[in-house]
């Protein structure tokens, strides 16, 4: 017989794949309006920031709910603990995906060059990283989550790599100055996002193997 | 058995190779572990696991059954308490417990206290008046029942005949506490007392104690094992028997999936 308990955390793991769902369309729109130079679509990932906010308390609310009443402990704890931890980290993504729609105006006019850089490949990765990390949480994965970790430092790399293309083509062409300045901006932020991505992972990990493997990567 | 090398540097008593039958149905299976001292110990499991059995094979409370036979070794301070030379009063007298229900005598709180300092051949007065007023103070029940010592232990309330049982097993100053659900029919601030005093009591006492409350295992314990159908499954830190146990069982026990 299902219990009462375990249909609340089935509850909970399903509220978190929405929010999931729900940031990863944020993401799409987001690189839609951005690459594409669409500003309604940007416009329609900002206004709806809002229901990632609304759907971030509510899982928080529910993690306190089921701490404060069922105390749960073992298997059951880790995976609130975790829950608390990957919510945080899509809101965060939710946010991340705001600021790459807020660049969507000032780069409408600089697609070509938004599209030759490697900033559209960075992102690629991110997402696949987030996505991933999602997926490891679902089918309890900690191979997989350990491959999203692994990953960040290709995120990185390849960051490092684009920023130095972004200032030669600025110091090669003063009319990229400018949504080149932007472009670093979100140079930044694609790396948030895959940190965020490895922090859900950690979480997984967390959560299947009961091991800390956040500011430890030698326990991976 | 999972411990740090650590936490076991010390070791109050030790179990090796236990096995309890009554008659013919084995009751406790091989169980070896080590406990510290000055620790908590929680030994819980479902009903019929063997550890009330266990508990009570510590300071042979078992004898007392008929048709028990028990082999392997339980050793304090590396005594062996079932060699025949062990004066069983006196272990008792190291090895106090404190049961499920509270069972004072029917006399007086004075006299519940005074009992086993008295039977132990104290007669003087004075020093049983500072021996009362001590244990009742170390059992946190002084404020309640200075004033009227003379008065029947039974008409105290359950959480404070509790108490008077836990003062009466300090009085003759033993070294190790066993506690069969001492707090199961209290309500939750009698409940909270107890367990107070459980955390208090490690500074001078080793404590073992069974509870069906798995949360009040997680407070108060230093250290937890499990036991299922007479077989020790799994000791360790309580923190780790809670976040993330080695064994399956354990798992499915602890968050109420067993069975």
């Amino acid at each position: 017989m299902e219990r009462h308990f375990e249909r609340e955390l089935d509850d909970l793991k399903r509220h978190l794949v929405e929010m999931g769902a729900l940031v990863d369309r944020q993401l799409d729109d987001a690189c839609e309006a951005l690459f594409g130079g669409r500003e309604d679509l940007a416009r329609a990932v900002i206004d709806r920031d809002v229901e990632v906010d609304v759907m971030d308390n509510e899982i928080d609310k529910q993690c306190q709910n089921i701490l404060a009443l069922s105390q749960p402990v073992a298997v059951d704890l880790r995976l609130l603990i975790s829950a608390l931890q990957i919510n945080n980290q899509l809101e965060r993504v939710g946010d991340i995906a705001v600021n790459v729609a807020e660049r969507t105006e000032a780069l409408a006019r600089s697609t070509t060059f938004l599209r030759t850089s490697r900033l559209q490949e960075m992102i690629q990765i991110a997402r696949i990283m987030v996505r991933d990390s999602l997926d490891s949480f679902v089918s309890g994965s900690a191979a997989q989550a350990g491959r999203v970790i692994a990953s960040d430092d290709v995120v990185d790399n390849l960051g490092r790599e684009t920023f130095r293309t972004i200032v030669r083509s600025m110091q090669e062409d003063n009319a990229k100055i400018e949504p080149g300045a932007v472009m670093l901006i979100l140079i930044h932020h694609v790396e948030r996002l895959a940190d965020h991505a490895t922090n859900i992972a950690e979480g997984v990990i967390f959560l299947v193997e009961a091991k800390l493997v956040k500011h430890n990567p030698g326990v991976l | 058995m999972g411990l740090t090398e650590s936490a076991m540097h010390d070791i109050k008593i030790s179990v090796r190779d236990l096995n309890l039958y009554y008659g013919g149905k084995q009751a406790l299976r091989n169980i070896s572990l080590d406990m510290p001292p000055n620790r908590v110990t929680a030994l819980i499991g479902p009903s019929g696991c063997g550890k009330s059995t266990f508990l009570r094979s510590l300071n042979r409370m078992n004898d007392l059954i008929g048709n028990v036979k028990i082999n392997g070794k339980v050793m304090v301070d590396n005594v062996d308490v079932y060699d025949r030379k062990v004066d069983v009063v006196e272990l008792r007298k190291r090895i106090g417990m404190i049961f499920q229900k509270s069972n004072p005598f029917p006399k007086s709180i004075f006299e519940n206290v005074a009992y086993g300092p008295r039977i132990n051949g104290l007669g003087d007065r004075k020093r049983l008046d500072e021996i009362v007023e001590s244990t009742l103070k170390k059992a946190a029940l002084w404020d309640e029942v200075k004033d009227e010592l003379g008065k029947s232990a039974m008409a105290l309330s359950g959480g404070q005949q509790q108490r008077l049982c836990i003062a009466r097993a300090l009085a003759v100053d033993p070294e190790v506490l066993l506690m069969d659900e001492p707090a199961s029919a209290l309500d939750p601030i009698a409940t909270a007392k107890i367990e107070e005093l459980i955390y208090e009591f490690k500074e001078n006492y080793t404590i073992v104690i069974v509870t069906h409350n798995m949360q009040q295992a997680a407070r108060v314990s230093d250290f937890t094992a499990f036991f299922y159908m007479g077989e020790l499954i799994e000791i360790d830190e309580t923190r780790k028997i809670f976040t993330s146990p080695e064994k399956k069982q354990t798992e499915d026990y602890v968050t109420g999936r067993f069975g």
